[in-house]
């Protein structure tokens, strides 16, 4: 039988909780052991203490007393939760659901338990059981939306779309009153039930939701491009235009939108005249803007193309715009246009259009005119579909004549070098570059890859230090892995594998991140954006830093294995 | 279509995080952790914008994005001087994608900044007589989250961000915050006032509603309003009254910190 304590020692009981929350380790362990010296065998308090040791970091003997209790008393939630909790900072999942689930049954009131454990079901994907967890949350707690709609989340993660529609339907039904139009969680509720509606295919039932519940909605952008969404899928043309239209009004860099129009207009794939003038009114109507100058030239062919691409390449190399070659270089694809640009860029150098723009330039920037336009030949000799190195480097050279302090040009200038296989000599031009802007960690960065590249590690780590926190113990390094610094890259095989060891550590981190909004995001009530998270969440380990770590050591090891 | 474009702006993903916190610790000394992008993303997922090279052919079916610049915008939780407003986190554009504006075009996205604001500061290259094209973006943020103002900080040494922020989307001075950067260097503290637009969408929603109170309804009283920028008065007369927004109060970053999940018995 459980020991009972007497109404001073219950009330120490409380303090001794009290200690713990509050963080005073060692009065909790004070308080404890003051119970423990006439009730040695009390669970609840062998509980508590196996609690405070474990947050002293004393985890084995916290565990080894959270059993003892246990044994004391097999029927205290306090002693199944506690357990629960211990397992919870080890991070074994299983083991503590398997532990609160045993409190809970005990315990079945307890909201505490029972958010501790819907909370573990949810990070382990659980969804039956967080099914369960919440509608029993919401029976005892019906009158908070929150729980409503975690019930919606749960059924719609599980795969239960209607489902997740009634519950909100079922909430919505509750309301004597319309909720204000300023209501934010209300009105990403609603937009949170389109979305299910959408889901479940159904476009013109959301459409009719979308125009009569979201009228008001504060997620202006949200409904117009569902709305264009929508109108396209059921084939409503001339809307779906208009609603592409008013989206392009608002942001006209965004090709999807310019897709949908097109769409919607229905315009024939081969007639390029047609597709041009889409585009055109807008360059036209935005003289800044950038996709509706660039995007025909996707599509066209031939002398329009050539026409279409000379204008694009003078507007960008008389502002001296230095990502025109990576702009275009997607076109390269093709052969004639391959060959079309660098021709346009030399005919726009022998017009003498470009004389050297005489307007200050800020340190290190690329140049307007004539060096951009060779600094355009050198990227385009150095890109691997028209690589010509030699040809690459006298350009490269001529722009940095007319410009020496630009960064650009001797980050190129290095790259040049790394493509002939010369790390060495990448490596000194890199560095050449970062001394032309030191507090510009761009270029930080591609000077230390560089020394990485060329095995000056030390050299490589006191570069990178010069933008970390000095005081950081550990060095650079240590505050790179802080902010989950994705790369490091190590000449000695030992060094390497604990370098990609701790990549592995940032996913683990990156996982358990997302622990903490699952109660956050319910509280913010932007449900869209969390189960947006959660998706991606799950494809996390097919994040490209991942898999790269993760074949890389395998390659280590065998040269382990196979050089002495 | 065929190719894919160059350059797309558009709204911040929970799977760009990644991407945006590379392009952050290689471009800037002021870095944050995973989480704190995480807050932000789906704390407010309507304000913070990326701007991506989309250009390359998919590879795979998770092809991931190359972000050349971000704008990582946030609104203030319990702010001290009680008026809801908007903060810039962190804007980076990659050295290699400057001077095409995107800085510029991230920062009217992400829906802080009036149209007005934009003409003010026309060059003559822009200035096309299509003044309103704006108007409908740059509300958002306060359609969705009632910000009064937008603030942020920006080293006094760089004039770039400076031109854009003062010359370009109309920020002022407030004050120079001593030593505000990790390396000693000091801050400006930027705002720009965003009363106007609340006034805007509250005659707009006169007009729909037909909700006379005494105040100017109709066009006559919305160009009036555009002329006379701000009437503090009735801002904080109509504004406190009808823009009353909740924006998750009492919920900071602390309690983004577990709770160690210590309440017991």
């Amino acid at each position: 039988m459980p020991q009972v304590l007497s109404a001073k020692e219950r009330s120490l009981f409380q303090t001794v909780v009290r200690n713990y929350e509050d963080k005073q380790y060692k009065k909790g362990i004070k308080a404890a052991d003051q119970i423990l010296k006439k009730n040695a065998k009390h669970g609840d308090t062998l509980a508590m203490k196996a609690l405070i040791m474990n947050s002293q970091g004393k985890t084995e003997e916290a565990f080894a007393l959270a059993k003892v209790a246990l044994q004391c008393d097999m029927k205290s939630h306090v002693c199944w939760h506690v357990y629960g909790l211990l397992w919870r900072a080890v991070k074994n999942f299983e083991e503590a659901i398997k532990a609160y689930k045993f409190a809970l049954r005990l315990e079945p009131e307890s909201a505490q338990i029972q958010r501790d454990l819907a909370l573990l079901q949810i990070q382990m994907r659980d969804y039956q059981g967080y099914i369960v967890s919440r509608k029993s949350m919401l029976q005892s707690r019906s009158h908070i939306r929150q729980n409503w709609t975690a019930l919606a989340v749960a059924h719609h993660l599980n795969g239960e779309l209607a489902e997740a529609e009634g519950v909100l339907t079922t909430y919505e039904e509750t309301l004597k009153n319309p909720p204000s139009k300023t209501d934010f969680e209300n009105s990403e509720a609603v937009m949170y039930k389109n979305s299910l509606i959408a889901e479940q295919g159904d476009y013109q039932k959301a459409l009719d939701h979308l125009e009569s519940a979201g009228k008001h909605n504060l997620d202006r952008l949200a409904i117009l491009e569902l709305r264009a969404t929508y109108l396209t899928k059921l084939g409503k043309k001339e809307e779906a235009t208009k609603a592409y239209r008013a989206l392009i009004e608002r942001n006209s860099e965004y090709k999807k939108y310019y897709d949908g129009l097109v769409e919607g207009m229905a315009i024939d794939a081969v007639d390029h005249k047609a597709l041009k003038a889409v585009y055109d009114e807008y360059a036209e109507k935005y003289p800044r803007n950038d996709a509706a100058r660039r995007l025909p030239l996707d599509f066209l062919d031939g002398d329009d193309f050539r026409e279409t691409a000379d204008k694009y390449i003078h507007r960008m190399l008389d502002k001296g715009v230095p990502s025109t070659f990576a702009n275009l270089k997607h076109l390269y694809s093709s052969p004639f246009k391959r060959e079309t640009l660098p021709s346009l860029v030399q005919q726009y150098i022998n017009s003498g259009k470009s004389e050297a723009n005489e307007e200050p330039k800020r340190n290190g920037d690329t140049s307007k005119g004539a060096s951009s336009a060779y600094y355009f030949l050198a990227q385009h000799y150095s890109y691997h579909l028209s690589r010509d190195l030699d040809k690459a480097l006298e350009y490269i050279e001529k722009a940095i004549d007319l410009e020496p302090q630009s960064v650009d040009f001797h980050m190129t200038k290095a790259r040049i070098w790394k493509h002939y296989g010369d790390s060495h000599k990448a490596s000194e031009i890199m560095e050449q570059a970062r001394t032309l802007d030191n507090r510009d960690r761009h270029i930080n960065t591609k000077a230390a890859k560089y020394q990485l590249r060329n095995n000056e590690n030390e050299a490589a780590i006191k570069t990178m230090g010069m933008f970390t926190r000095a005081e950081t113990v550990g060095g650079p390094l240590a505050d790179l892995h802080d902010m989950q610094c994705s790369y490091a890259r190590q000449g000695k095989v030992g060094l390497a594998l604990k370098r990609f060891m701790s990549i592995y550590n940032i996913f683990d981190v990156w996982q358990e991140d997302q622990f903490d909004f699952h109660s956050f995001s319910l509280r913010k009530g932007q449900i869209r954006a969390y189960v947006d998270m959660i998706r991606w969440e799950d494809k996390l380990r097919e994040h490209p830093f991942y898999t790269r770590a993760h074949s890389q050591p395998s390659i280590f090891t065998s040269n382990c294995m196979t050089s002495p | 279509m065929r190719a894919g474009s160059i350059m797309d702006i558009r709204l911040l993903q929970p799977s760009d995080i990644p991407h945006v916190q590379h392009a952050n610790i290689t471009n800037l000394p002021e870095n944050y952790f995973m989480k704190y992008y995480l807050y932000h993303a789906l704390s407010w997922p309507q304000l913070s914008y990326v701007a991506v090279d989309v250009s390359r052919p998919k590879k795979s079916p998770y092809d991931y994005p190359r972000i050349v610049g971000y704008v990582l915008a946030k609104m203030e939780e319990d702010p001290p001087d009680g008026v809801q407003h908007g903060h810039i986190t962190s804007l980076s554009v990659m050295r290699t994608h400057r001077r095409l504006g995107i800085a510029e075009k991230l920062m009217r996205q992400s829906r802080m900044f009036p149209f007005q604001t934009y003409n003010l500061s026309e060059s003559k290259e822009r200035h096309s007589g299509k003044e309103n094209r704006l108007m409908d973006i740059e509300r958002a943020m306060v359609e969705t989250f009632g910000a009064q103002y937008v603030s942020l900080h920006v080293r006094v040494s760089n004039n770039a961000a400076l031109r854009l922020y003062r010359d370009t989307l109309g920020f002022k001075n407030e004050k120079v915050e001593a030593k505000y950067y990790a390396d000693g260097e000091d801050a400006y503290s930027m705002k720009l006032d965003l009363g106007f637009i609340r006034e805007q969408i509250l005659d707009e929603q006169d007009e729909v509603e037909e909700v006379d109170e005494g105040e100017p309804v109709g066009e006559l009283g919305a160009e009036k309003d555009k002329a006379l920028p701000l009437n503090g008065k009735k801002d904080a007369a109509q504004g406190g009254k009808k823009m009353k927004v909740r924006v998750g109060r009492g919920l900071g970053v602390g309690d983004l910190v577990e709770k160690n999940e210590s309440h017991k018995a």
